[in-house]
């Protein structure tokens, strides 16, 4: 069965800009489905509709068997908690310390006095501490995330997505950010940690290369519609090649 | 669990504690602190327990409903119009001193550094020290009382004021276009008129747009201490414990101040 | 050169010359107008007697500085009086900001203009009308001196911490939302501490200019330097006014000096 299930999303902005005309989405367990297409594609906003950052306007997201387009705000936030996303600009709050910004996974599960005082629990300390060292960063958790550089902090914003013990990573071009040798190793690094925590991806990504060498299906979509959904083995670089060629 | 992680933990829970007991000192000694002020200054707490009720009583009951018509009195309204006057006397003669002494406290232009700086720097910085209100006060046992006391007393804000904008602009300049001057043989003068001025001169305008403003706030209170202006009613008015028309003078206070703050909104975006 | 002069610059428009020059003349005769009425007509000339009298006066407020240890302690209590009044602006001055902050604000149509409102009373409200109503109902001392200082503070507080909320990086805040954090924890976790710093320089800015506004707060009867600056003046002991005056002026520019220093640390 699959984790994700997403069918007939629709979303237009404010603006009257159409960003989605009605994509189908699924990820299956443990597996890596990369988003490929061009910027203003919709890939952001597809993910964005996932955890509903971005209010999709139809359509419906199913996770683990349960539809969340509907639910009330405190539910929806307790679905967010089992969502961990990781994104192209990191979003990491520049002046607190690494290991507090790994600690802030777990702000959807901890109460708000714990979340204002930042006195977190101890076992969430110590499992923070073990992924920061899982993730490399071990060494830095006491700096403040200002102080990191690109490639150290896009691993801190994994570490943190993975604080959340999440059913599915929704990781938003993880390395547009970065120059392509740390991009490289971020995603490596990445696809690693999924596959041990045996946890499914959903990738969004403009580099055909990245979308080849990291993923188990690439979905392609131009200009809010899906154009491909297809295996990645049984894919020819040719093929890819007409989502940029089109687009021009 | 590894032996990297355990150790991180055991020195990052010390840390804690190590914070938690700086923290805990660091309150008790501004609980304490606060306290020795409470003692110090003499505050008495008992009053602080009553204080919402009556200042509840004193606005409801004493200062509302204000009495607009004591305003239309002949002698308030001139002295409304000579708080007027005085904030742009003061203001105008204020930036006549200040324009060279902003040119004189600029570290990267100024004449001379050996003693033009430190003068005009030292005159902007008691200028801003002293407070406007007991300036005041020396300048009316001075001259006397009246409008006269006033205007000097803003004149001498305006230099502390616009003084010290001024010459920080006048710091922020570009220096190639100094120096590309300067490279043609040019004295002190010639650097100014053709290198500062039309730099800095759009945010010279604002700055004394501003501190006219500005002026224009203090002006409204000198009264209080006889120099001049609306701000003698006001004390008058509350020493014979005349709260409503007290209150109606206030009001005129926070208008003018509120009008000012728009004209001189307006006149700086259509000077840019 | 000659002809340069004569036509002036083509590229400006020689109406809007004409008409700045207008602009400029009609504000000159407006200055002389209010010259003549303050300077000649407002001014008792006869009273003030000759220049040389009125430098004599002058002199009498040369300082006395044997007065120094008699001005130590109300020198110390005005401090404390900014302290505190700092203080109390800085924690009343949060939910202010909250309410003005426009993309935090509770109820958009109530609580914006509201909070707004009350930072436009705060900051166009001089420190002394304020202590006049406090000391209306609490009577004299320190007490009333210190809620001036916060109601005067509370507006510049408020207004900048509301326009920091306001700027606030977005990034992180989603990246907040997206783990499930509520509201709360979300202002806490993720706006504090990116206001934190300007926050913290505001606080001390408003610290460094209560102490000058504090100062005369004792003019009406709001404790501090300011009572014992009202009495000498009453008893024409002028020498003891100009070390009173010294005394404040030294103080208030040293904690610019030092405001300044941790402020340019903290960025």
């Amino acid at each position: 069965m699959a984790v994700l299930e997403i069918s007939q999303l629709k979303k237009t902005y404010p603006g009257g800009e159409l960003a989605l005309k009605g994509v189908d989405v699924s990820v299956e367990a443990q597996e890596v489905v990369v988003l490929l297409g061009l910027s203003g594609s919709g890939k952001s906003t597809l993910l964005r509709c996932v955890n509903r950052l971005v209010e999709p306007d139809s359509g419906t997201i199913v996770l683990d068997g349960v539809d969340i387009t509907a639910q009330d705000k405190r539910t929806l936030r307790r679905t967010r908690c089992s969502m961990g996303m990781i994104f192209q600009e990191f979003n990491l709050i520049d002046r607190l310390t690494v290991l507090e910004n790994v600690l802030s996974g777990t702000l959807g599960t901890t109460s708000t006095l714990r979340g204002i005082f930042r006195a977190f629990r101890q076992e969430d300390i110590q499992r923070a501490l073990a992924l920061c060292e899982r993730v490399g960063i071990i060494d830095h958790i006491r700096k403040r995330a200002d102080q990191l550089s690109g490639g150290q902090r896009q691993r801190v914003g994994i570490a943190r997505a993975l604080m959340q013990y999440p059913k599915i990573l929704l990781v938003d071009e993880p390395t547009s950010a970065l120059d392509p040798k740390i991009g490289r190793e971020v995603m490596d690094l990445l696809t690693e940690v999924a596959r041990e925590l045996k946890i499914p991806m959903l990738v969004s990504v403009h580099d055909i290369f990245l979308a080849k060498n990291y993923s188990d299906r690439i979905v392609g979509l131009q200009g809010g519609e899906k154009i491909f959904d297809q295996e990645t083995r049984s894919i020819e670089t040719e093929e890819l090649d007409q989502i940029y060629h089109e687009a021009g | 669990m590894t032996a990297i992680t355990d150790q991180a933990f055991l020195s990052y829970r010390d840390d804690e504690r190590r914070a938690g007991i700086i923290k805990f000192v660091v309150t008790l000694l501004f609980i304490g602190f606060g306290f020795w002020s409470v003692e110090f200054l003499n505050i008495p707490i008992e009053r602080l327990l009553g204080m919402f009720g009556r200042l509840g009583y004193m606005i409801s009951e004493n200062l509302f409903p204000p009495e607009m018509s004591y305003v239309m009195e002949q002698r308030v309204l001139d002295s409304i119009i000579e708080t007027i006057q005085m904030s742009i006397l003061g203001a105008t003669i204020g930036t006549l001193i200040t324009l060279p002494l902003a040119w004189f406290a600029a570290w990267n232009v100024t004449p001379s550094r050996a003693f033009l700086y430190p003068l005009a720097r030292g005159i902007i910085v008691i200028t801003r020290g002293m407070p406007t209100l007991m300036w005041a006060m020396v300048l009316v046992a001075i001259f006397g009382f009246g409008p006269f006391a006033g205007m000097l007393a803003l004149v001498k804000e305006t230099i502390g004021f616009a003084g010290k904008l001024m010459a920080e602009s006048v710091e922020s300049i570009d220096m190639k276009r100094v120096e590309a001057i300067r490279a043609t043989g040019a004295n002190d003068f010639d650097i100014l008129f053709f290198a500062v001025i039309p730099q800095v001169w759009a945010n010279w305008i604002g700055i004394i747009i501003y501190n006219w403003d500005a002026q224009l706030r203090n002006s409204t209170i000198l009264g209080f201490v006889g120099a001049g202006g609306m701000g003698l009613y006001l004390r008058e008015q509350i020493s014979i414990l005349e709260y409503h028309t007290a209150m109606a003078i206030i009001v005129v206070i926070i208008g003018l101040v509120v009008l000012s703050e728009t004209v001189s909104h307006y006149l700086r975006r259509r000077l840019y | 050169m000659t002809d340069m002069v004569v036509t002036g610059n083509p590229l400006r428009d020689p109406k809007k010359i004409a008409r700045k020059y207008f602009a400029v003349a009609l504000f000159a005769v407006l200055v002389i107008y209010i010259a003549d009425t303050i300077i000649i007509e407002g001014t008792d000339w006869e009273r003030m007697g000759s220049l040389e009298e009125v430098v004599k006066t002058m002199l009498f407020f040369l300082p006395d500085f044997s007065f120094f240890p008699q001005t130590v302690v109300p020198l110390l209590e005005t401090v404390l009086i900014a302290f505190w009044g700092t203080a109390l602006a800085v924690v009343f001055s949060m939910p202010i900001a909250y309410l003005a902050a426009r993309n935090i604000t509770p109820l958009p149509w109530l609580t914006y203009p509201l909070g707004r409102c009350m930072i436009v009373l705060s900051r166009s409200t001089h420190e002394i009308i304020f202590a006049l109503i406090y000391i209306s109902a609490l009577g004299l001392g320190p007490l009333p001196g210190i809620l001036a200082l916060a109601s005067r503070s509370l507006g510049f507080m408020a207004k900048t911490t509301s326009e920091a909320i306001e700027n606030v990086k977005k990034g992180p805040i989603e990246a907040m939302e997206a783990v499930g954090a509520n509201r709360t924890t979300i202002f806490f976790f993720g706006v504090m501490p990116q206001i934190f710093p300007i926050f913290v320089g505001n606080a001390i800015f408003q610290l460094d200019i209560n102490i000058r506004r504090a100062s005369i707060l004792g003019l009406v009867g709001g404790g501090g330097i300011g009572l014992m600056f009202a009495e000498v003046m009453q008893n024409l002991q002028y020498d003891r006014a100009g070390m009173i005056v010294v005394g404040i002026t030294a103080m208030v520019v040293f904690g610019e000096f030092v405001s300044n220093r941790v402020r340019q640390r903290l960025v």
